[in-house]
């Protein structure tokens, strides 16, 4: 359990943002970590989607239940956090 | 005693180079502060200045500048015209003031390396003057919004913001040390006199100038329209220079050192010039949009200079042109959304008639840009004002040190531009940015920006209130919206409806 530094590219949204999370987390929670300072503020929410996590340096799209501390990302590494059907 | 015209001993006068007998060439001059990349000193006497000036003549034209300036000054305090303005007006006054009048008082130390070290005499001459002017800039620059500090705390950061490690204030250090504080008196003269200055102060000085007189601010106008009297003279410096780099078989260096400066101008500009132009003034006073602004001054009269001195445009030439539908926007929405962390009161700039006039001059503006203020103004509207601030902080980029921004909603586009150096993860906001810091790495690496202090645990705490403390904003000084939200009132109507 550590806690880790991320760049959240949040679809939608204008800006990165740092986001703390930690290694222990899965993508389902870091998503939902990034969206706290994204969805409802300057990107309205998609009815219907559920948000995955994305490497943003080679498009690879995280198991929703991979801890983060699993998936070899650097800290403060960019991540897409993007509105998806499944 | 028959007097000569000064055509005929004007380049005497200034011919001050000598052989020396007591030091070495090299001791005189040093290669890192004259930065004359090997070119022998007899082809540095061809530099040939446009404008040929005397210390006499500088002194009487500098004085009756001043004295114009100061009289329009002095009979129009009376009219407390920072009273009646409005508030996005007085936020430009004040961020302009906070983010040039330092600056240009450490520009004299550019002008300075150049009137010891260059060379070139034309060169040493000019910088002489040059660097009077900038101790004038920042003496005017700081006596002009002195009279306004009873008013409130703000006005102070024309003095206070470059004595802080507020992030705006870091940038625009970290831009000018690199182009004026730490580089040769040759690098000086394309930088800061060719790019920054004949490229980007026009934009500062003469549409500002033109936004203040539309709205009435004939203080700030004369002000500023004196100052750009001797940037139009200094900036000349860097042309000559230019041309005998060219000469000598130094064009990659003297592109190099351009492509650097005018995207790092840019950058800057676009978090400072371009907010105010498009949001800040108030609509029916914007001579042009910055687009429009930039197209016209910078863009083609910059290519009409490269092209003259044999140089191509930077080679991130469209993406410079395609960022400016673009960064501004970004930039502006970032200033306002994070707004306690500047010293200025950011105008959203966002009603429905400004909305029209974006879309206007910037087709799409409304299904991009728009849609992230439509998820704000619901905000407001509806009783949630704490999501319409900061709860962490942007990714900075290491090179502008501003934020990393692209555009939002239906042309979402933000992209970093990473870049791992020696085992430290780096992050850029475009690819200009990340190729500046590639062209010379050794000298940017050991820089922290704002995010990096955060992370290495020097702001504390490291919450908002430790992140302004860091800054030095206190109480008084945060920026808050410039009109207090009263802009929300159409839509609010809209919602009771």
């Amino acid at each position: 359990m550590a806690l880790f530094p991320i760049s959240s590219n949040f679809e939608d949204d204008f800006v990165l943002q740092l986001v703390p999370v930690d290694t222990e987390n899965t993508m389902d929670e870091v998503a939902e970590a990034c969206a706290v300072h994204s969805l409802n503020r300057r990107v309205a929410p998609r009815e219907g989607k559920i948000l995955r996590v994305r490497r943003s340096s080679d498009g690879t799209v995280f198991p929703r239940d991979m801890k983060l501390g699993e998936a070899g990302l650097m800290p403060t590494e960019t991540v897409d956090i993007i509105f998806s059907d499944v | 005693m028959t007097i000569l015209n000064q055509a005929e001993w004007y380049d005497i006068s200034r011919q001050t180079t000598w052989t020396p007998k007591y030091v070495k060439e090299e001791e005189l001059f040093p290669e890192e502060m004259s930065g004359a990349r090997g070119i022998p000193l007899e082809k540095w006497a061809a530099y040939d200045e446009p404008y040929k000036v005397i210390y006499s003549d500088y002194v009487n034209t500098q004085r009756e500048k001043d004295a114009g300036a100061y009289s329009v000054k002095a009979a129009l305090e009376r009219a407390n015209f920072v009273d009646e303005a409005d508030q996005g007006w007085v936020s430009t006054l004040k961020a302009h003031y906070g983010a040039i009048a330092v600056a240009e008082y450490a520009a004299s130390t550019g002008e300075a390396r150049m009137a010891r070290f260059s060379k070139a005499p034309g060169n040493r001459n000019m910088a002489t003057f040059g660097m009077l002017d900038e101790v004038r800039h920042g003496q005017i620059q700081l006596y002009f919004p002195h009279e306004y500090t009873e008013r409130d705390r703000q006005w102070d950061w024309a003095h206070k913001a470059y004595h802080t490690n507020e992030w705006g204030a870091i940038a625009a250090r970290h831009m000018f040390d690199d182009m004026m504080m730490t580089r040769d008196a040759i690098s000086v003269a394309i930088m800061l006199t060719f790019a920054f200055e004949t490229g980007f102060t026009n934009m500062q000085f003469l549409a500002l100038a033109s936004d203040a007189a539309e709205g009435g601010d004939h203080t700030f106008a004369s002000l500023i329209s004196s100052i750009q009297t001797d940037e139009a003279r200094h900036a000349q410096q860097g042309g000559p220079a230019l041309k005998i780099l060219l000469e000598n078989g130094k064009k990659e260096d003297a592109q190099r050192l351009i492509d650097v400066a005018f995207w790092r101008s840019w950058k800057l500009f676009s978090v400072l010039t371009g907010p105010m132009m498009d949001y800040y003034t108030p609509a029916e006073h914007r001579s042009q949009s910055f687009k429009e602004f930039m197209q016209e001054w910078i863009i083609g009269q910059f290519e009409r200079q490269m092209q003259d001195i044999g140089l191509d445009t930077p080679w991130y030439w469209d993406e410079f042109i395609r960022a400016l539908d673009e960064t501004h926007h970004g930039m502006h929405l970032g200033v306002w959304y994070w707004r306690p962390t500047v010293w200025w009161n950011p105008s959203a700039g966002v009603t429905p008639d400004d909305r029209d006039w974006l879309e206007e001059k910037y087709p799409g503006w409304n299904s991009t840009w728009g849609k992230s203020w439509d998820v704000i103004i619901d905000n407001l509207a509806n009783g949630r004002p704490e999501l319409t601030g900061p709860a962490t902080l942007p990714m900075i980029c290491n090179m502008s040190n501003i934020p990393i921004v692209g555009t939002p909603g239906d042309g979402w586009n933000v992209v970093d531009y990473p870049l791992e150096y020696e085992g430290r993860l780096y992050h850029f906001g475009s690819e200009p940015d990340r190729w500046i810091f590639e062209q010379e790495p050794e000298r940017y690496k050991g820089h922290l920006n704002f995010i990096d202090r955060f992370l290495a645990g020097m702001i504390q705490p490291a919450d908002l209130m430790g992140g302004l403390q860091y800054m030095g904003l206190a109480p008084g000084e945060i920026g808050d919206d410039a009109h207090n939200y009263a802009w929300m009132a159409a839509y609010q109507k809209e919602a009771a409806e």
